[in-house]
């Protein structure tokens, strides 16, 4: 009998050693297509003014939508920001999803707001709008607060996706920091192809940035180490991941926190589905599946530097919440659109963004926490196997140090936004160090995500929001 | 499993040394370019010094009957010293001098008019960057090409006219753009002839940096965009027809009336009431009632929209039945169009609200509050 377990554990670590390869390989050819694609990008950017599309009146109108549940922290902050951007004509539209805390008495207080007779046209499903206002100073004209009757952030959006007037919705949080030219940027990839549906932007992290008057002034990091340690996940996920995917039309995934839509195809779709804690990556997804099943050209596009800040978690427990959730969903918008995983019709993503999702994201976590479990398995039963053992450590470690290594310095190479040299030096070092801890508790997390998922766990987590009115966190 | 193993050990330590190294090469890199980047700016200022020196320096009158090389002549003195000293550098550091002071120029050009400016413009040919440049406009990579049709223009040189014009049709659209951009600065409104008449499938993209060209003309490119309304191609119908609306000169409105009737495009006829619509001429006022029966529903929806702006009260009796409409957005279209024909469209609207439909009633009062009417009222 110990010698089945003794082969099985051997086994399974020879097969994650394996995995581990082929991951790095991947990777490998990830991070060079993104190495590819940003440099492109940059050399197209360099003849791309931008000013053009504040002064042309050709330039399409947008609505953002922010949602906001329980944000009286930080939503009066959060809208004058929005209400300055560099663009246009341009509507906010705040959905205050039914609050429990003075989220919409701030709002209206703040900016005047009168109940508007505007007619809500219910084109996707949604709770009951219980009112819409509007401003009555004319500096704020382009303001307008949905009250609604609570259900979640995908049902807030769909809410607002019907309210909006314009062809064009950006769908953001409501504490996300938009850069001044973010829209601008967002924008230009519709303008520049006219099957483009969908565009996502960069999500940074703000914790140790400075903020003034709802713009980040300065870059930095916290001194704390959990939002340092995302900062190089948000690399890895953002400047090589989705840089990559995207040069393939295969983008499964536009942050919630950030991006633009094409409102036609968003309606035609149905909207966001509300009964999924990962609305965001399910609503690219059916557009992906949608748009193939039509045989409708179409393109869904990530743009490396339109900037939108985020707060993000500074404690294990909200980080874990997090994780989980981000898990949860993944799992859940993989189950709902199985029938396109290896399915040619699909093209790259049946055959290729799904695969890698499944296979790396998805059980990735599961198949190198049980590998940890074996290696103690058998060094308890004391039939470990050294080399492999040795083997299993080097491959398991290098593989995240490359990758994320790999992904602070194509921040480096691109865009810089860590000007000062000690923050590089302190990103490499993270890069290494989060191998060390932090990666084996984050798919641990993870794990416990496809856990909670099969058990009926469907809850959001909560995230107390401190607001960035403070100047340097 | 050994020799298995030592391969794998050896593929990874190389791995990681790769990692390393590339580590290594991007923190050179980045010290290369920051003292490159020192460099430049220590001759920029050194030859923005001399620039300025050779701009402001007095030339001795010339009689009137002398030829125009004597000018040249003059200019040639001025800037001979700066190509002696560029000619007795290294190759490596001429480029280096070349590139801080073609920059130096560049930026000078940009705000300076008159005799400086014949000055800048000859510096720029004597010292061989106009052909250098023009050179550049053949390479395989499409970042050169748009490079220096940008510099190009920036350089004044009418030489690069017909590069210029070549690289319009480029298959790649920045070096269109870039093209478009200077041959407007060296040609001025006449370029825009050809450059209507090259477009082909605009972008929005394109469209919107060629609307802020058009606009700086004002009603100098009204006739261009009035020949473009001839074109095969939509995006460029669309776009002139746009540009007519926001320019503003009622000359336009025959030429679209003609359009509307004789396209079978129903994209143009929309777009077209729109112009229509905003240039606000009564002679529309016939062709856009007709088009209320169109069976497309953008042109009806684009003809409610331009008749409200064009008849006023007369307007009021056509558009009033569309309220009544099954369709909101023909409901909501109509209910604007009242809004904008004036006081008896208003009263239309508030009668309206009292209306058994409640749709009707609620989009009534909607556009009464968005054109203010209902505050006033209050």
């Amino acid at each position: 009998m110990e010698a089945l377990v003794d082969l099985i554990l051997n086994s399974y670590l020879v097969f994650v050693v394996l995995y581990f390869i082929g991951v790095n390989l991947t990777y490998t050819v990830l991070l060079a297509i993104s190495v590819r694609e940003i440099i492109n990008h940059m050399r197209h950017d360099r003849f791309s003014n931008y000013r053009l599309i504040v002064q042309s009146e050709l330039t399409p109108p947008v609505s953002i939508l922010a949602p906001a549940y329980n944000e009286e922290a930080t939503v009066i902050q959060s809208v004058k920001s929005l209400l300055k951007l560099g663009y246009g004509k341009y509507e906010v539209v705040v959905i205050n999803d039914g609050s429990k805390d003075q989220t919409l008495a701030q709002l209206t207080a703040e900016f005047e707001m009168y109940r508007s007779r505007q007619v809500y046209n219910p084109r996707i499903e949604a709770k009951p709008v219980r009112g819409i206002y509007k401003s009555r100073l004319p500096e704020y004209k382009n303001l307008v607060v949905v009250d609604k009757e609570n259900g979640g952030k995908a049902d807030a959006l769909n809410v607002g996706i019907n309210v909006a007037r314009y062809e064009y919705v950006c769908c953001i949080d409501a504490d996300s920091i938009l850069e001044d030219d973010a829209l601008q940027k967002v924008m230009k990839s519709f303008l520049e192809d006219e099957h483009v549906i969908a565009v996502g932007g960069i999500v940074r992290i703000a914790n140790g940035c400075e903020v003034v008057n709802g713009r980040v002034v300065k870059v930095g990091l916290s001194n704390q180490l959990i939002p340092v340690f995302q900062v190089i996940e948000y690399f890895r996920a953002f400047l090589s991941g989705r840089m990559s995917w995207q040069a393939v039309n295969g983008l499964l995934i536009i942050s919630g926190a950030f991006g633009l839509f094409k409102r036609a195809a968003v309606l035609e779709v149905g909207g966001y589905k509300h009964d999924t804690v990962g609305e965001d990556m399910e609503l690219i997804v059916r557009l992906h599946r949608f748009k193939r099943e039509k045989r409708q050209p179409y393109r869904i596009v990530f743009v490396p530097d339109p900037v939108c800040w985020t707060e993000a978690p500074d404690t294990v427990k909200v980080l874990s919440r997090q994780r989980n959730r981000w898990h949860r969903g993944l799992l859940d918008t993989m189950l709902i659109h199985r029938k396109m995983f290896l399915n040619p019709q699909y093209g790259v993503i049946g055959m290729a963004a799904m695969p890698y999702f499944v296979f790396v994201e998805l059980l990735g976590p599961v198949i190198e926490f049980f590998g940890y479990l074996a290696m103690v398995v058998l060094l308890i039963m004391g039939s470990l196997n050294l080399q492999l053992g040795i083997l299993f450590f080097i491959v398991a470690l290098f593989y995240g140090v490359m990758y994320s290594v790999g992904a602070v310095l194509l921040e480096e190479l691109s865009f810089q936004r860590y000007p000062n040299p000690r923050d590089l030096a302190l990103l490499l070092s993270f890069g290494v160090l989060e191998n060390f801890g932090y990666r084996q508790l984050t798919a641990w997390w993870r794990v416990k995500g496809i856990w909670d998922y099969f058990r009926g766990k469907n809850a959001w987590g909560s995230m107390q929001r401190k607001g960035f009115s403070t100047s340097k966190k | 499993m050994p020799l298995q193993f030592l391969i794998l050990i050896v593929l990874a330590v190389a791995a990681a040394i790769l990692s390393v190294l590339t580590a290594i090469v991007v923190v050179i890199r980045k010290t290369i370019d920051r003292n490159r980047a020192k460099t430049q700016a220590r001759l920029y200022q050194i030859y923005a010094a001399r620039c300025s020196e050779l701009l402001l320096t007095d030339l001795p009158p010339l009689p009137v009957d002398s030829k125009p090389s004597s000018l040249f002549l003059q200019y040639e003195s001025l800037i001979e010293p700066t190509k002696r000293s560029l000619a007795g550098m290294v190759a490596t550091r001429r480029r280096v001098h070349r590139e801080a002071l073609q920059q130096v120029l560049v930026d000078f050009a940009q705000d300076i008019s008159g005799d400086s400016s014949r000055r800048l413009v000859y510096f720029f040919y004597t010292l061989g960057f106009v052909d250098e440049e023009l050179r550049l406009t053949k390479s395989r990579r499409w970042w050169i090409r748009a490079n220096a049709a940008r510099t190009l223009g920036l350089l004044g040189a009418k030489k690069a006219i017909a590069a210029l014009t070549a690289l319009l049709e480029d298959p790649h659209p920045d070096v269109r753009h870039q093209a478009m951009q200077s041959l407007v600065k060296l040609v001025g409104p006449d370029a825009l002839r050809t450059i209507l008449r090259i477009s082909r499938n605009l972008s929005r993209w394109s469209a919107i940096e060629l609307s802020v060209v058009v606009s700086s003309f004002k009603g100098t490119a009204v006739p261009y965009l009035i020949e473009a309304l001839r074109s095969r191609d939509q995006s460029v119908v669309l776009f002139a027809a746009e540009m007519l609306a926001e320019i503003g000169l009622v000359t336009a409105v025959e030429p679209l009336m003609h359009l509307i009737r004789t396209t079978i495009d129903t994209t143009i006829q929309a777009q077209s009431l729109k112009t229509l619509g905003r240039l606000g001429d009564e002679r529309a006022r016939n062709l856009v009632a007709d088009l209320l029966k169109s069976k497309v529903q953008p042109v009806r929806l684009s003809a409610m929209e331009a008749l409200g702006k064009i008849s006023g009260s007369e307007a009021v009796e056509m558009l009033k039945p569309w309220l009544a409409s099954r369709l909101q957005e023909e409901k909501l279209v109509a209910a604007r169009a009242l809004a904008t024909t004036g006081v008896e469209g208003i009263a239309v609207l508030r009668a309206a609200r009292a209306e058994n439909d409640e749709l009707t009633a609620a989009i009534a009062d909607q556009v009464l509050e968005e054109f203010g009417a209902q505050r006033e009222e209050a």
